[in-house]
């Protein structure tokens, strides 16, 4: 019992550190799963889900109240909480005609902190990502430079994401319906980097390099309810303003964002099992109709978590569209599994996944490796 | 418990190396916008260009060269000694001896003689001691068409195989003022003359002298006059260090006498002793002399040319752009006269202040190289000025062209200025613009 109770320990006090600290100032790290999908549009869609939804594929987002996807899940939340997702990713890049190469980042994609203000009312907030603006290519090219053929490398980076900063409440309007609100802060900014190396020391190497900052408003709106004590659906809604772009102070582009809504439901098939599924829709080509590489993406995903709410063992599928490519609409396959592990009498919890995502679309196949780790703690 | 933990160390640290980049699939998969670059020439960018003369005089160079072309240059160097002793205190007392000379050993330092030369010799001739700054090459013409007192083929010298006998290589190595380790050979010839290489590939060359060829004059001192002229089949060209190179680079001579040491514990015993002597004055003249400066750019000659050069940049290099690369470009109004095998350094210097032909020199400089005899258009590097110009607009846009080192050579530069305007210089900058960054 003494090596628990030492790791619960440590464990907690970790976890509130890293929870203020990261409450006080969002990293860029604060970015999620990055995409080469995402370059030639507004960036890759974040997952709004903690390390235990995640590594079911997302399907008990809706119904998680550290899954930072719907409001009403909150009115789960008894005590003050907090949990906090990073994960590491390895993603395996396949062009078509084109090298294949490997990419690797570390990012702490979700923050809540929720905690009840009334029997009834709960309230939480945190961050996560909406967008992922992090990417780098580099491009070699031979440019006739004073009549000689001149071999040159480009490197175009970008380091940043939209974060989305909530704060949200949860009402439970009966003893089976819970109502969520919630209003959304995009906030965040990307480092841009554009440097030019040529072969040539005679040429001295071209650098510059900006910062673009976003900024948005949306509000989001959910609902869940208890149809029988196993049964419970969920819905939700969301809509944004339109996401602002600065650069040195000046608006260069202002892009609208989509409409997002879903549903989802969840059976516990007695106190060892449960089931849930969700779908969601977001309108990103009706968003900016001018942007033939936008589109319209439906997500579904599927999960169950079975064990012990101590130790439980979890494994899902998602799949699904992306909201940016060339062509035709990118698709996504993800499985994921996972475990977690209570510690400190329940007041602390340490999940781990992993999962795999696949993507194809005109041109591109990708594959991400990603190993999730979260702590929630109740302090 | 001990493994896990170093799992999850050798995680982390896996974790921490960030790799965000992949090569470019462009359009599809990449950011709109692209880097521009633009390669312009600007003919007429500079403007108010001049020379001005005489900041070193030849006595001031840290080298002085001898070179002999009929027809083309000929230009001797020559220096004066340091006063030498004639008489010497005893160890007893302080009653004075007379000493008597036994020989004398002159060296030169030759810096990078030419590896083209052929049969290179160098003679020596007796100038009177009172040579000074004034002397110019007619003055001295007649002693330098005397019989020369001595001289030393250097190319028999190199031809010569190193000597191997360890009492000569150790006695030379072990000359006072010489860096052991530097000499990487030592040759003699069959009338003692000496030839020490060093691994900077120059060469300290010592000539053995006598008492006829070199007196001791009491009259004046001690002190000696030596002129040098070079000869050679082909390339007759070599320089020579100067006391202004450092206060032990100048020629320098080396006394061997005797003096009768009379005294009580040693009766009329004779003791030897040597004393090194340095260089006084040094300097150099030729023919024909350098031409007078005109309407076209002068860099080099004796006194040194320089030319200033002032560059008015146009207001969309002060913004927006990146320069990667800035060239100026000059044009010679005719070859280098001089022996094939020299070359020129030029510099281009930065001013921070611009006085004209007193303008103050800047810390930043480029440098670049001509061949005597060619007319090669000249190119030179000057991309950390119009850089720093182009950010900064308190800046002094202009630069100083001269010749590396000053008034160490006869060679002079001339280059076509602004007033011909087919030729002027140019300036040819290659830059990037900004890059347009967007929410996309």
């Amino acid at each position: 019992m003494t090596p628990i109770r030492r790791l619960g320990g440590w464990a907690v006090r970790a976890g509130v550190i890293a929870a203020v600290l990261l409450v006080a100032e969002p990293p860029n790290r604060l970015t999620a799963q990055d995409s080469q999908f995402g370059i030639t549009g507004l960036g890759t869609p974040g997952k709004w889900e903690s390390v235990r939804a995640r590594s079911a594929g997302g399907a008990f987002a809706p119904f998680d109240p550290f899954s930072p996807l719907t409001d009403a899940a909150l009115a789960d939340a008894r005590r003050m909480s907090a949990s906090i997702a990073g994960g590491t990713s390895w993603r395996s890049l396949d062009p078509t005609g084109g090298p294949r190469s490997a990419l690797r980042a570390t990012r702490f994609p979700a923050l809540v902190i929720a905690g009840p203000i009334t029997s009834r009312i709960v309230v939480g907030g945190g961050f996560t990502t909406y967008l992922d603006r992090t990417f780098g290519i580099r491009l070699r090219d031979t440019i006739d430079l004073r009549g000689v053929p001149q071999p040159i490398a480009d490197d175009i980076t970008s380091d940043g994401a939209v974060s989305d900063l909530r704060l949200g409440g949860a009402v439970r309007v009966q003893k089976r319906i819970a109502l969520g609100l919630g209003f959304h802060l995009l906030t965040g900014s990307t480092k841009v980097v554009a440097t030019r190396r040529f072969a040539d020391s005679t040429y001295r190497t071209a650098a510059d390099s900006d910062v673009v900052s976003y900024s948005g408003a949306g509000g989001s709106a959910s609902l869940l309810v208890d149809l029988s004590r196993d049964l419970r659906v969920s819905g939700w809604w969301r809509t944004d303003s339109k996401l602002r772009a600065d650069l040195g102070g000046r608006t260069i582009t202002e892009n609208d964002l989509p409409v997002s809504y879903g549903a989802g439901v969840i059976w516990r098939a007695g106190g060892q099992a449960s089931i849930a599924g969700t779908v969601m829709w977001r309108n990103w080509a009706t968003a900016d109709p001018a942007d033939s590489n936008a589109h319209d993406t439906f997500n579904w995903s599927v999960g169950a978590e079975i064990g012990s709410l101590g130790t439980p063992i979890r494994f899902g599928a998602r799949g699904g569209q992306m909201p940016f490519g060339v062509g035709a609409t990118p698709t996504e396959v993800g499985y994921s599994a996972g475990i977690g592990r209570q510690f400190s009498g329940g007041r602390g919890r340490l999940d781990i996944g992993l999962e795999r995502l696949e993507r194809k679309g005109t041109g591109m196949k990708e594959g991400v490796w990603t190993f999730l780790i979260g702590l929630t703690v109740r302090p | 418990m001990r493994r896990l933990r170093w799992s999850l160390l050798v995680l982390v640290i896996a974790a921490c190396a960030e790799q965000s980049t992949s090569p470019g699939i462009c359009p599809s998969f990449c950011p709109g916008g692209s880097i521009s670059i633009k390669d312009t020439v600007f003919a007429a960018i500079v403007e108010r260009d001049s020379s001005f003369r005489g900041y070193i005089q030849a006595y001031q160079a840290p080298l002085m060269i001898a070179a002999d072309s009929p027809g083309v240059i000929d230009s001797r160097p020559f220096f004066t000694s340091q006063t030498m002793f004639t008489r010497i205190k005893r160890a007893v007392d302080t009653t004075t001896m007379p000493v008597s000379v036994d020989s004398l050993r002159l060296r030169l330092s030759l810096m990078k003689p030419s590896k083209q030369a052929t049969n290179l010799r160098l003679r020596l001739f007796t100038l009177p001691v009172t040579v000074d700054s004034t002397a110019d090459f007619a003055s001295l013409d007649p002693f330098f068409t005397a019989a020369p007192v001595d001289s030393v083929n250097i190319s028999g010298l190199q031809a010569t195989p190193g000597s191997t006998d360890t009492l000569i290589t150790r006695f030379w190595k072990g000359t006072t003022g010489i860096c052991p380790a530097c000499i990487d050979s030592v040759r003699v010839d069959t009338a003692g003359n000496v030839l020490l290489m060093q691994g900077d590939s120059s060469l300290l060359v010592y000539l053995k002298l006598d008492t006829l060829q070199a007196p001791l004059s009491q009259p004046d001192s001690g002190r000696l006059a030596f002129g040098i002229r070079v000869a050679a089949d082909s390339f007759a060209s070599v320089r020579l260090a100067t006391v202004q190179t450092s206060a032990e680079a100048g020629a320098q001579l080396n006394w061997y006498f005797h003096y009768a040491d009379s005294t009580a514990t040693k009766p009329d015993s004779v003791s030897h002793n040597h004393q090194a002597v340095s260089t006084r004055f040094d300097s150099f003249v030729f023919n024909p002399p350098s031409p007078a400066l005109d309407s076209n750019l002068t860099v080099g000659g004796v006194p040194s040319a320089r030319s200033l050069l002032r560059v008015a940049m146009p207001a969309f290099l002060h913004d927006s752009i990146d320069i990667v690369r800035a060239t100026l470009v000059l044009v010679p109004v005719s070859a280098v006269p001089g022996i094939p095998s020299d070359s020129i350094e030029l510099e281009a210097r930065n001013i921070t202040a611009d006085l004209g032909g007193k303008s103050t020199l800047g810390a930043s400089f480029r440098t670049a190289f001509m061949h005597v005899g060619s007319t090669d258009t000249v190119r030179l590097e000057i991309t950390p000025f119009v850089l720093a110009w182009s950010v900064d607009t308190t800046q002094v846009t202009a630069i100083m062209l001269r010749q590396l080192p000053e008034a160490a050579t006869y060679t002079q530069a001339r280059f076509y200025s602004s007033r011909a305007s087919a030729f002027r210089p140019a300036l040819h900058v290659t830059y990037v613009h900004r890059f347009q960054f967007g929410a996309r």
